[in-house]
């Protein structure tokens, strides 16, 4: 059965008889499933080249579906929903409505590249998992992913000084999330790390909380990569036609 | 085996977790380094590389930064080898090294950053970028080390952990897998290599190069620890008393998610983590604070006092 056809034998989907009789043989229950005939027609035939659009998504045509990047995958040890391979062929196909199924996992790709380490057609999908998550968000399909929210603050910080000053990301982080810094475990982390430390580092580390350290002569690196971004972000948008989709749902408001 | 002089002054770029988190890693490269007369000149006024997390707002962002780095240790300080003892900095500058010289859009989007931020464009091949395994391996060697080990680790048993960013993907690590000597990329050994000159017993460890969760260490905090568990859990069943890291993001997860695992999974695993510069130090006869032994979580101090260490 190819992988698209998965929906049919889903359990919502399965049609069982109580009571059937075919030809003289009783062939009710579950064992006797049939899948009624079906038309799909709500392809998104642009929904590849969106994808491939986006940065990380560039190489999604090379996959031949081996499943190479499914088996080596760290997340899908833990999750077997999370299915590289499953989401490539659907992409591909433009089955968006399967895809959003799983639009609320795609986003836990953990970047650690086993996959991209064992694809034998260069697709990287690492980065086709990134553009794709990209992509839902874009989208409106789901709202931004913790791991979005993270990528930004921290970009944000490197634009503005050059350098990273942990605490204050993490910090910045969770009140973006609405998250309590002060959660069990951290706690019990801080207390180990402050048993032995001594007066002058924990000074130091205290320093840096309000002094960000920060690269010197940074402005010009830092207006040229807000300027690229900004670049980057409007071709995105053109190439996801995000203005019509803004366009469509104001008239259906207006509606 | 041979060692390479042109190892013994490179330039050092630490990189933000090294000051912050990581800073016993950064304490002890620093230390043995002068134990072992390798002289390391600090990138002047570095920048971020752009870490896990800049790339997945824009790649070529992220190459920029790294590529900055090295424009200025090859064009500011006419330095040959930049040294990164960050699994996340030393990822990075090889990608960007990579994509300079095979990506023309790459190369032209960071000469157009370059340029505008006011510093010399930095082309392919003006430095080579080393992890701080590949340093003291090459500039001193397995033979050099065991000259100079006053206090063996002898049976001291550890896991070696490389983690994702050190091997992964393999096309922009050209100098691995490339035979006699050189390090592999599905099975690391430098690591190995080093520690045991120092005496140590490395245990047959399956997840040497598992991933740790460490991209999502907060956003995605179950599934970190469950990560960690396993490797945890595998070094312990494989006999290992300490896991040698080598990247201040493995470093911290490990020790984080092994009291988040107790805390919020009731699951607690008994194993201590050490840096290996910090396991090299002690064997070199360094006090275990002079390599920020006490800075760690995972409380090694008693260990070694066990061990007759320290």
């Amino acid at each position: 059965m190819p992988i698209h056809e998965k929906s049919l034998i889903r359990p919502e989907n399965l049609q069982t008889h109580d009571e059937l009789i075919l030809d003289g043989v009783d062939v009710s229950g579950h064992w006797s499933t049939f899948i009624e005939s079906r038309v799909v027609k709500d392809y998104n035939e642009a929904m590849e080249d969106e994808i491939a659009a986006l940065p990380g998504g560039e190489y999604i045509h090379r996959c031949w579906q081996c499943g190479s990047c499914t088996n080596s995958c760290t997340v899908h040890a833990i999750n077997e929903d999370f299915n590289p391979r499953f989401w490539i062929y659907l992409i591909r196909m433009g089955m968006e409505s399967e895809l959003l199924r799983d639009k609320d996992i795609i986003w836990q790709c953990v970047s650690c590249n086993k996959c991209t380490y064992a694809c034998p057609r260069d697709v990287v999908p690492e980065g086709v998992m990134k553009a794709t998550a990209h992509w839902l968000e874009l989208k409106g399909h789901t709202p931004k992913s913790p791991s979005m929210h993270f990528d930004e603050v921290f970009t944000e910080q490197i634009v503005a000084t050059g350098k990273i000053e942990e605490s204050r990301t993490i910090r910045r982080f969770f009140k973006r999330t609405n998250q309590g810094l002060m959660q069990d475990w951290m706690i019990e982390m801080v207390k180990r790390m402050l048993k032995h430390l001594p007066i002058g580092m924990l000074t130091r580390m205290g320093l840096a909380t309000f002094v960000a350290p920060r690269t010197s002569n940074w402005s010009g690196a830092a207006g040229a990569i807000q300027e690229y971004i900004d670049e980057q972000h409007a071709d995105q948008e053109k190439a996801l036609s995000l203005s019509e989709l803004i366009d469509v749902a104001q008239k259906d408001a207006a509606a | 085996m041979t060692t390479k002089d042109k190892y013994k002054k490179v330039a050092y770029y630490p990189g933000c977790a090294l000051e912050g988190t990581g800073h016993a890693y950064n304490r002890s490269t620093k230390a043995i380094g002068k134990e072992l007369g390798l002289e390391l000149v600090e990138v002047k006024n570095w920048n971020c590389c752009g870490a896990m997390e800049v790339k997945n707002i824009d790649p070529k962002i992220q190459t920029y930064l790294s590529s900055r780095v090295m424009s200025v240790a090859a064009n500011e300080m006419d330095m040959d080898v930049v040294m990164a003892p960050c699994n996340g900095c030393y990822h990075n500058l090889k990608k960007a090294e990579y994509d300079l010289a095979n990506d023309g859009e790459s190369a032209a989007v960071v000469d157009r950053l370059s340029k505008k931020a006011g510093h010399k464009t930095y082309e392919s091949g003006q430095v080579e970028t080393i992890h701080a395994l590949d340093w003291i391996k090459d500039a001193i060697g397995e033979d050099g080390l065991r000259e100079r080990v006053k206090n063996s680790l002898n049976g001291m048993k550890i896991a070696n952990y490389y983690g994702c960013m050190y091997t992964r993907p393999r096309h922009i690590f050209p100098e691995k897998d490339a035979g006699p000597g050189s390090e592999s990329t599905s099975k690391p050994h430098f690591m190995d290599d080093l520690l045991e000159a120092a005496g140590a017993e490395n245990v047959d460890f399956p997840l040497k190069t598992a991933c740790c969760g460490g991209a999502h260490t907060l956003s995605d905090s179950d599934m970190s620890t469950k990560l960690v568990l396993n490797i945890l859990k595998a070094a312990k069943l494989s006999g290992a008393e300490v896991i040698a890291t080598e990247c201040p993001t493995c470093h911290t997860g490990l020790e984080m998610h092994q009291v988040r695992a107790e805390k919020v999974f009731g699951e607690k695993v008994e194993i201590k983590i050490m840096y290996f510069t910090q396991l090299l130090g002690v064997a070199l006869g360094l006090k275990p604070k002079k390599v920020g032994v006490h800075e760690n979580i995972s409380d090694s101090m008693k260990f070694l006092k066990q061990k007759g260490l320290a």
